[in-house]
């Protein structure tokens, strides 16, 4: 670390880089946290976590027992033996006590995007609660026809203030806050909508997975759905390959390396790719594709194209808006090419995830590691060889939920245990010299001690 | 060093692999010292170590498991190296050794099983305290056990402090109460000395006034006197002073008798159990000033003693006098016993009071001489006359027959007429005349109230078989005569074995002792036969042993000179049928896991097996045909 510090002072190494490498140091080292502790305030299974967007600091959870609390991560309320234990409490917590509070399991709790003002939560008891944090009052509700099984808000959206709501009902519904209304009923799912998402690059752009398998995506400017994915339509490497009859008639063993060498050029040139590929994608693009988006209503044989067997219960799109990764109840991760629609065929080491509930994925900044919920682990796989890179043991039920926090380097889970663990990277060098003093003292307990 | 490494390596895991296959419920010390010492060495050991015992924690066997935790507990309270690779997987030890998951449960013996969990949860206990601060694995595990699962820790600190704490505030109780009493007494000293002292004057007032008369005849019987004679002496003693003594209550002196009585009865119930008391609570009492506390022990002290003598000084000259009243005592209870026989409807006479208790007395002897329904009776009669008599009494009382309590005790022995309405009820003339005077006579309500008895089994000691049982525990069963696993029920000593018979007893009936000898020749004689033939049956057998190892020695040679030119396949299958390998008795792993057989299984084994179901079934269709064919139109 003193070599990239001193690399940055001589200016060979760029600023982003430079804190890119630490991050992904830091990302790489995670482990279950023994100086951070959250006390959970919850009597029942937490189903969704999520810290606020804008100052990093507020963790909001949903539980089953209807229950919703705000903990703040940045600052302990108490410490345990001589400082070594922070402990995390609660700031508030809205429960079945409160008079507006959720009857049935909260499903979905978000923070309002632009500010810590407001969230909302989701419930199984069909409604949609927008909540005042500081009051702690709920300012509007929305009735849904079924359960609510999660609600999103777009981060990049400046016109419109929408909550997308997936529920049993098999239409997807978008709540106006501004209005108290639904403005839209996106129809289409031929089953319960497990799970929402909106894209991070298009504000417009919604993707929805359902009960019934299907993930489609919606343009809210327009009516019904422009794009179902299909589990069928694949496309080696991550980007759709730039001569497409030719690779077609290559055999594989032709195309892989091919993928490779075009993986490790992309690697360097990340962040330099952004623009250039939303630009030239679309002369890449199928004829087909370039059909359906003229084209809103679609043919039958795509419409009923499916992405999982099964339900697809989990989706997560990266952070630059050009990947989409799903989970579904057959066990599988997929990664799909947003452009493209096509799935990568990215093999993800082959792990069981639950299948009663939807399931919270999370996605580091840089796009490289995607942590998922499996069984009573979570484990980090990398997103683009799908090998397993670490697994996290700690819970002792099935974990619903995980939340990377991208500005410390924290993961949070969720689980059945009603635990909310915080895994962070260890302490590094210069944290550990601060608490030198502290730590002698607390250490002489935890040292070797052979009687005999 | 890397060779002298290579050959720890092997060590700490052989080490291991032998001390967990055994089947003790401690590994072996010595073992255990072993594997510390070489895990000690190095970090590689520990490592080793560690990857070896989670291999034995998965094995399906809870005795391996159980012993692979108790080494990794002696080795986690050590290495913080071991500590640190635990508690990555911890849930998986939590998993394997409580055994909380539904799909994943404690493997076979179940008794170790149980063990297993115990001790699991013992040691998560005592991990949780002494380093859950430093690893948040083992505070989540714990948290979860107790917390979610609900599981009872043994709490060893906790319920130690607690005991501590309860037993602190009992002292701190009584101690509490103890000074209170002693403040009251501080309070009432002068009252409680006044009283007794007065009672000590009045006494000796009442014995100054009987002694001029008395004093011939005992000469101031000093205590220790008393206490140095032997109580047979003493007793002779007072018997011939009765006799000469005159010193009974006559009617000049009886009020003087009563007073003594009295006062003699308030100093032993009273006062000296109440100064008993209190020097009790003296001795303990801590208070603040010891002087006082000291000068009154001293004093009741004093006063004990004092107190003592004086009581001894009244037995000794009015000896006789208590005698008659204990007399009278034991004589009332007798009344009390034969009032359940006898007389009800008399008033009940006042303890103390002579006359009336004569009186009832006499009453009581007329009135059971008449009563002719109890065999008992003849005893009631003879007790007027010998009440004096102990041991007639006590032999009469022995014999009385015991009436259960109720309405016919009413009229016991009354030979009179009674009004059939004897309460006055109001009959109005509904059905007729009525007539007021009815009476039924005493014959009838003599023969009604004849009771009849239910017979009573007089309760039977049955004492356990005791027989010795493999367990090292002796057969609890409790049978009359004969035990069905151990045969009959014979005395037996501490460690169950048969003590032989006792020698007859002497009055036994010839008759028996004869056939019991008759029954011991013939049993010598049978003996004698079975040994003979048991000799020439083992000369047999060795003679056969002998020709069959020989045979075998043969045929051994035989093969291997044959295996040569033998195929692989034959040799095999001579050697699988050389004969089953019998096992011994000893306790293996596998053993531990083998069922055990249940009585349970032995009776199911004859009732369920084909034969006896079937037969079972033909009875059944037989009894349905012929059913049916009586009944053609029942279904």
């Amino acid at each position: 670390m003193w070599k990239e510090v001193g690399q940055r002072e001589m200016g060979r190494l760029a600023p982003h880089s430079f804190v890119n490498r630490i991050k992904s140091n830091r990302i790489s080292s995670l482990e279950l946290s023994n100086y951070k502790e959250i006390l959970s305030a919850h009597k029942g299974a937490i189903n969704s976590l999520q810290v606020d967007l804008t100052d990093g600091r507020y963790l909001l959870a949903g539980a089953s027992d209807g229950s919703a609390a705000v903990y703040d991560v940045q600052c302990a309320a108490s410490y345990e033996g001589n400082g070594l234990v922070a402990k995390h409490e609660k700031i508030f917590v809205v429960d079945k006590q409160h008079e507006q509070g959720h009857k049935y399991a909260i499903s979905s709790a978000i923070w309002y995007p632009i500010d810590t003002g407001l969230f909302v939560t989701g419930s199984y008891d069909h409604y949609v609660n927008v909540w005042d944090t500081n009051s702690t009052q709920v300012v509007v509700n929305f009735k849904m026809p079924g359960k609510v099984y999660r609600t999103a808000m777009s981060s990049v959206a400046k016109s419109h203030m929408l909550i997308a709501t997936g529920t049993e009902d098999v239409q997807v519904r978008l709540c106006d806050i501004a209005s108290g209304a639904f403005t839209h009923t996106l129809s289409g799912h031929r089953d319960g909508v497990m799970t929402v998402e909106w894209s991070n690059s298009n504000e417009w752009v919604l993707v929805t997975g359902g009960c019934d398998g299907a993930i489609r995506f919606w343009d809210i400017r327009r009516a019904g759905c422009y794009l179902v994915l299909d589990q069928l339509q694949t496309q080696l490497g991550r980007r759709p390959p730039v001569l497409l009859q030719s690779s077609l008639k290559g055999s594989t063993s032709k195309s892989i390396p091919d993928q490779s060498s075009f993986l490790k050029a992309r690697t360097s040139q990340k962040k330099s790719a952004y623009g250039n590929g939303t630009k030239h994608t679309p002369i890449h693009r199928t004829k087909g594709s370039m059909g359906q988006r003229q084209h809103p209503g679609m043919l039958s044989s795509h419409d009923r194209a499916t992405a999982h067997y099964g339900a697809v219960i989990g989706l997560k799109v990266s952070e630059d808006g050009m990947y989409l990764l799903s989970a579904g109840s057959d066990s599988r991760l997929r990664l799909w090419d947003i452009e493209s629609g096509h799935n990568t065929l990215v093999n993800y080491e082959a792990t069981r995830l639950q299948t009663s509930k939807g399931i919270q994925l999370a996605v580091t900044q840089d796009s490289s590691l995607v942590f998922v919920p499996c069984m009573t682990t979570v484990k980090a796989f990398d997103i683009w060889s799908g090998r397993t890179s670490m697994t996290f043991r700690g819970h002792y039920e099935k974990v619903n939920c995980c939340w990377f926090s991208s500005q410390d380097q924290e993961l949070y889970t969720g689980s059945n245990d009603r635990q909310i663990l915080v895994w962070s990277p260890s302490k590094t060098v210069h944290a550990v010299e601060d608490d030198r003093c502290g730590e002698v003292l607390m250490s002489n307990s935890d040292q070797d001690n052979w009687s005999d | 060093m890397e060779e002298r490494e290579r050959e720890g390596r092997g060590k700490v895991s052989s080490l291991i692999e032998k001390a967990t296959n055994s089947t003790s419920p401690e590994v072996d010390p010595r073992l255990l010292k072993a594997i510390k010492s070489v895990a000690r060495y190095s970090d590689s050991e520990i490592q080793l170590a560690f990857d070896t015992l989670m291999q034995k924690m998965e094995k399906e066997h809870s005795q391996v498991r159980y012993l692979a935790l108790l080494i990794i507990d002696e080795l986690f309270m050590r290495s913080k190296l071991f500590r640190s690779l635990l508690v990555v997987n911890f849930d998986q030890l939590l998993i394997l050794s409580v055994g909380f998951k539904k799909d994943l449960p404690l493997p076979a013996p179940s008794a170790i099983a149980t063990r297993l969990r115990s001790k699991a949860i013992e040691y998560l206990e005592k991990w949780n305290s002494s380093f859950g601060i430093h690893y948040r694995q083992i505070r989540l595990g714990f948290e979860y056990l107790k917390n979610t699962l609900n599981f009872q820790f043994p709490n060893l600190q906790q319920n130690a402090a607690r005991r501590e704490q309860e037993r602190r505030e009992r002292e701190m109780r009584s101690k509490e109460i103890l000074l209170n009493k002693f403040e009251t007494l501080r309070q009432n000293i002068s009252l409680i000395k006044g009283e007794i002292q007065r009672t000590i004057d009045e006494i000796g007032e009442c014995l100054d006034i009987l002694h001029p008369k008395e004093e011939d005849f005992i000469p101031v019987d000093t205590e220790e006197e008393f206490e140095s004679r032997s109580v047979a002496f003493q007793k002779i003693r007072l018997e011939s002073l009765k006799e000469g003594d005159k010193l009974h209550e006559t009617s000049e002196n009886k009020v003087l008798f009563d007073v003594l009585r009295e006062l003699y009865k308030l100093v032993e119930s009273k006062h000296l159990a109440s100064l008993q008391d209190w020097i009790s609570v003296l001795v303990r009492v801590e208070p603040a000033d010891c002087r006082f506390r000291d000068s009154t022990l001293k004093e009741f002290i004093d006063l004990r003693n004092q107190l003592r003598s004086v009581k001894n000084r009244c037995e000794g000259c009015t000896l006789t006098n208590i005698r008659t009243d204990e007399d009278e005592d034991i004589w009332e209870e007798v009344k009390i016993d034969a009032a359940d026989s006898g007389i009800i409807s008399s008033p009940n006479v006042p303890n103390n009071d002579h006359a009336s208790t004569f009186t009832a007395n006499e009453n009581k002897n007329k009135t059971s001489g008449k009563t002719t329904k109890f065999s008992g009776s003849k005893n009631l009669d003879g007790k007027g006359e010998c009440s004096d008599s102990n041991s007639v009494k006590s032999s009469l009382l022995a014999e009385a027959p015991v009436m259960t309590w109720g309405a016919s005790l009413d009229d016991w022995g009354a030979k009179r007429d009674r009004l059939a309405n004897q309460r006055g009820l109001e009959i109005e003339g509904h059905w007729g005349r009525v007539d007021y005077d009815a009476v039924i006579p005493a014959e009838k309500i003599a023969e009604l109230n004849v009771q009849a008895f239910l017979y009573k089994e007089d309760p039977v000691e049955i004492s356990p078989c005791l027989a010795p049982l493999k367990s090292g525990l002796l057969c609890q069963r409790r049978d009359l005569r004969v035990c069905p696993f151990h045969g009959p029920v014979i005395p037996r000593d501490v460690e169950g074995n048969p003590i032989d018979q006792a020698p007859l007893p002497d009055d036994i009936i010839p008759d028996l002792l004869v056939e019991k000898l008759a029954k011991q020749a013939v049993k010598n004689v049978r003996e004698r036969d079975r040994d003979e033939v048991k000799r020439k049956s083992d000369k047999h057998l060795l003679k056969r042993a002998k020709l069959a190892k020989v045979r075998e020695h043969n045929e051994s040679v035989l093969r291997d000179a044959a295996l040569a030119s033998t195929s692989y396949s034959e040799s095999v299958g001579a050697a699988n049928q050389n004969g089953p390998v019998y096992k011994e008795n000893k306790q293996t792993l596998s053993s531990m896991l083998r069922k055990k057989i249940t009585p349970k299984d032995r009776i199911a084994k004859r009732l369920l097996n084909r034969r006896a179901s079937n037969a079972t079934r033909e009875l059944i269709l037989g009894e349905d045909t012929k059913y049916r064919e009586a009944y053609p139109n029942q279904w």
